[in-house]
């Protein structure tokens, strides 16, 4: 069985369509970001999120109304599968540093004076003094520029030429932003989960383009004389059934995580999603044409390429 | 970590020798050699992870993350402040007695910021041997400073401060370590966190009451025993005698009184007849009618001091100072000895909390809360079902389209993926690092890798098969030519996940380890192993076909 049978497509040439579209996607997610602000999960803003487990099924309206008594805008909805009788209540203010209890504790006195009939048997609780969150963000930034620098560096070493190095980078880099972009369309927080998942998607997408060079590598020592453009579109129909049977079966491996992992991983798991689509289609269409534009400025194209 | 394992050199011998077997198999072409090595590495595993999860009270090989089994995870910063006021406090009591022991007239010395103190209104004549006390009694860590008139002033060396501050640390953290043991907690994490190592992370796996544990964690539990001047109503009344001001060797400390609500003050010496740090030992027991009391000795050379001193002060008052608060104070009847009591308005459990902070010793500063994330029992279970479910699906939909796609060779990959999962919870059971949920996600994410490996070989394979070569041929090539994908695609994913491992906390971590893990594996199984499976089952004959 195969799916495509020799593969002959222009990718190089209906590269600069599809460039315009990723800025366009970069753009509007920025725009959506600078305009709604990234929602940062507890652990960045500070703050207090608790998972009340109810005895039967909770009524979220009149929480809502008990809750609203001690802790006006409070963030208050269902969490899981309605059968397990769990409510997310996630309050901004901040917790004092001298009693960080105090938000949550109050919320759970209120809920037990005026919703008593059904209480609360169990209670998960996150609660993010100010400091810790302010370092947090800054160290998820570091680790994930950091983190690209590295591969960067890896792959220049390997390639002989930082124009390949560059060109993951800016891949990498591209599917951040376009999936920060789609979690800030779609309201998901920006959780510890979340961030592993984009320092995932960044090393998976780094991963993609990888087996492509390594294939550009191959050929370009094999076929000596010709030119640069030809090559990589070759490299690509070459990789393509590859690219599509393993990147569509880890796309279902998270898409079964996003349907059945629970309401823990539900950001980790659409970021993955995100992250596994981008990235396959970042290696083809903005690492191989920055590769070709880098060596293209230079006379000499696929010599220039070889030589690094 | 198993304990054979925990002995460096049997650690060493096992892995020089697993290496040394895995170099030699490597270079033989030999099929008998490879089956052994990867058979008995793959049994090995079998058995390192083997039962994984707790079934029927039997405990599970792969430690769970709080995020699967409930439990707390506390950040705590430690106000290191504290540490350095009282390490000054003692600097300037010090030179007060060094002061009155030489006979040097001085009109105050007193702390001026954290690390620093000043001694004014030295008499003229005197200020070279005032100085000369100082840097004679502070040689190190102190710089001493001559300040104008009469006047001088000492500040800590930045090197003390930085020495003392990581003492604090290692200090609240021993402390820490024993409070928890007192509480019987399995697997505690307590360890220094944070960018500027002034925090202190601490996990209890399966504890649920988050209040209790805040409170045996966090209380200070400074202890002195201390003679009693005289008490009041209030401050004012109590300061009275003195004209207003409190003594240099005196303090005011507040407690409640004979009838509750009231407080009463106290003035007391400032030295103290025994400190926590006399203490040997501390346990709850019961008074005459049965009120709840802790029972603590003191070690041979503070019940020396106690028994001295009780007998010389016969009749005086004498109070039991608990985090700068009096708990009561009794009058002293007659020579105490090295058997003790506390007692004062309890609970049974108040008591007992109180004893075993006693018993591990006081806080050497403020613990404050940063972070605190309680997980219950039923949500962790949940979660687990979730990622069972959640992988199971995902790789079931991988094996039937491997199976499908690549027919038997298929088979082959299936086995790898088992073996790459197999290897990776076995690494984890005996590295004893937790599986968090992320983890799961990650094991996911590995079985994603895995399939790839496979799949760049497998497309190669019919590639070399398309140019008409032969099938031993094929996959000989096959292997060959991808391995340099292989090795760089590992790599760069490696690199990341280390990074998220070094610097990454809490899940991202349990994340990051899982997928090194994963990935080494990876190699060992959808490459070595997998290209073995191929070579074994072709044999040495012609094959004409490959099921491919």
């Amino acid at each position: 069985m195969e799916i495509i049978k020799n593969p002959h497509f222009d990718f190089l040439g209906k590269a600069r369509y599809f460039i315009a579209l990723s800025a366009l996607f970069i753009l509007g997610g920025l725009a959506l970001m600078l305009t709604h602000g990234l929602a940062y999960g507890v652990e960045f803003s500070g703050g207090t999120q608790l998972i009340l487990h109810f005895q039967s099924l909770p009524a979220v309206d009149q929480i809502r109304a008990a809750i609203d008594r001690t802790s006006p805008g409070a963030v208050i909805q269902s969490y899981g599968e309605p059968s397990q009788n769990r409510v997310l209540v996630r309050v901004a203010q901040e917790a004092p540093e001298s009693d960080l209890d105090a938000p949550a504790r109050a919320i759970r006195e209120e809920l037990a004076r005026s919703y008593g009939q059904n209480p609360v048997l169990e209670s998960s609780s996150e609660i993010v003094g100010p400091i810790v969150g302010a370092e947090l963000r800054q160290k998820a930034v570091y680790l994930t520029v950091l983190g690209l620098l590295a591969q960067l560096i890896y792959i220049a070493a390997r390639f002989r030429g930082g124009a390949w190095g560059v060109a993951a980078a800016i891949a990498g880099l591209h599917d951040i932003l376009i999936s920060l972009g789609f979690l800030t369309l779609f309201q998901y927080e920006i959780t510890l989960n979340v961030i592993a998942a984009l320092l995932t998607l960044v090393g998976y997408s780094v991963n993609d383009t990888v087996v492509v060079f390594d294939r550009v590598r191959e050929n370009l020592a094999k076929r000596r004389k010709e030119p640069l453009p030809s090559i990589l579109n070759d490299s690509m129909n070459q990789t393509l059934t590859r690219t599509l049977i393993s990147n569509g079966t880890t796309l279902l491996a998270v898409v079964g995580l996003y349907l059945f992992g629970g309401p823990v991983l539900r950001g980790f798991s659409f970021t993955m999603v995100i992250g596994v689509l981008v990235g396959t289609y970042s290696t083809v269409f903005i690492a191989v044409p920055f590769v070709n534009w880098w060596y293209g400025r230079q006379a000499t194209g696929a010599k220039a390429a070889r030589a690094a | 970590m198993p304990p054979a394992l925990q002995n460096p050199v049997t650690l060493w011998l096992l892995l020089t020798a697993a290496l040394v077997g895995l170099v030699y198999a490597f270079m033989r072409e030999d099929l008998r050699w490879r089956a052994i090595l990867y058979g008995s590495v793959l049994l090995a595993c079998g058995v390192a992870v083997w039962p994984p999860f707790e079934r029927n009270g039997v405990p599970g090989k792969i430690h769970l993350g709080l995020d699967l089994r409930g439990g707390i995870h506390l950040v705590l910063q430690v106000v290191l402040e504290d540490a350095l006021n009282a390490t000054t406090d003692d600097a300037v009591n010090t030179t007060r007695d060094q002061a009155a022991r030489k006979g040097i007239q001085v009109a105050s010395v007193s702390r001026t910021s954290p690390t620093a103190f000043s001694v004014d209104g030295i008499e003229p004549a005197r200020v070279k041997d005032m100085r000369d006390v100082l840097r004679d009694f502070f040689r190190t860590g102190w710089e001493v400073r001559e300040a104008g008139e009469g006047r001088l002033t000492a500040q800590m060396t930045e090197l003390y401060e930085r020495q003392l501050k990581e003492q604090t640390v290692q200090e609240a953290i021993r402390t820490l370590e024993r409070r928890v043991n007192a509480l019987g907690v399995a697997e505690p994490v307590i360890a220094a966190t944070g960018n500027r190592g002034d925090q202190i992370l601490v996990q209890l796996p399966g504890v649920t009451d988050i209040d209790q544990a805040k409170r045996i964690i966090s209380r200070t539990a400074q202890l002195s025993l201390k003679l009693v001047e005289t008490s009041a109503a209030s401050r004012e009344t109590l300061l009275s005698g003195t004209g207003g001001r409190v003594p240099d060797n005196m303090e005011v400390v507040p407690g409640s009184g004979s009838t509750p609500g009231e407080p009463v003050y106290y003035l007391l010496r400032r030295e103290g007849l025994i400190t926590g740090r006399d203490l040997k030992s501390a346990r709850v027991g019961v008074d005459e009618s049965n009120r709840p009391q802790i029972n603590f000795s003191l070690n041979a050379t503070a019940t020396d001091k106690f028994s001295r001193e009780t007998a010389r002060n016969i009749n005086r008052q004498l109070a039991i100072v608990l985090d700068d608060n009096v708990i009561s104070a009794p009058v002293i009847q007659s020579r105490l000895g090295a058997d003790n009591r506390i007692t004062g308005r309890f609970s049974t459990q108040e008591a007992d909390e109180l004893a075993k902070v006693l018993k591990a010793g006081a806080l050497p500063a403020t613990l404050k809360y940063q972070q605190q994330l309680t997980v219950g029992p039923s949500l962790g279970r949940d979660s687990i079902h979730s990622g069972v479910v959640a992988s199971v699906a995902g790789l079931s939909f991988v094996v039937i389209f491997m199976v499908v796609y690549y027919k038997l060779s298929g088979v082959n990959a299936v086995v790898a993926l088992t073996a790459n999962l197999l290897i990776l919870m076995a690494v984890l059971a005996y590295s004893g690092a937790n599986l968090t949920l992320p983890g799961i996600a990650g094991v996911i994410l590995t079985m994603g890798v895995g399939v790839d490996t496979n799949v760049l070989v497998f497309e190669r394979i019919r590639e070399e098969l398309h140019h008409g070569k032969t099938v031993h041929a094929a996959i000989t090539n096959g292997f060959d030519r991808v391995l340099t994908t292989i090795i760089d695609t590992h790599a760069t994913a490696i690199i990341a996940a280390l990074f998220l491992f070094t610097f990454g906390t809490g899940p991202i971590k349990g994340f990051a380890v899982t997928l090194v893990i994963g990935l080494v594996a990876n190699v060992f199984a959808s490459f070595f192993v997998s290209k073995f499976l191929f070579e074994w089952v072709l044999g040495k004959g012609h094959v004409e076909q490959l099921s491919i």
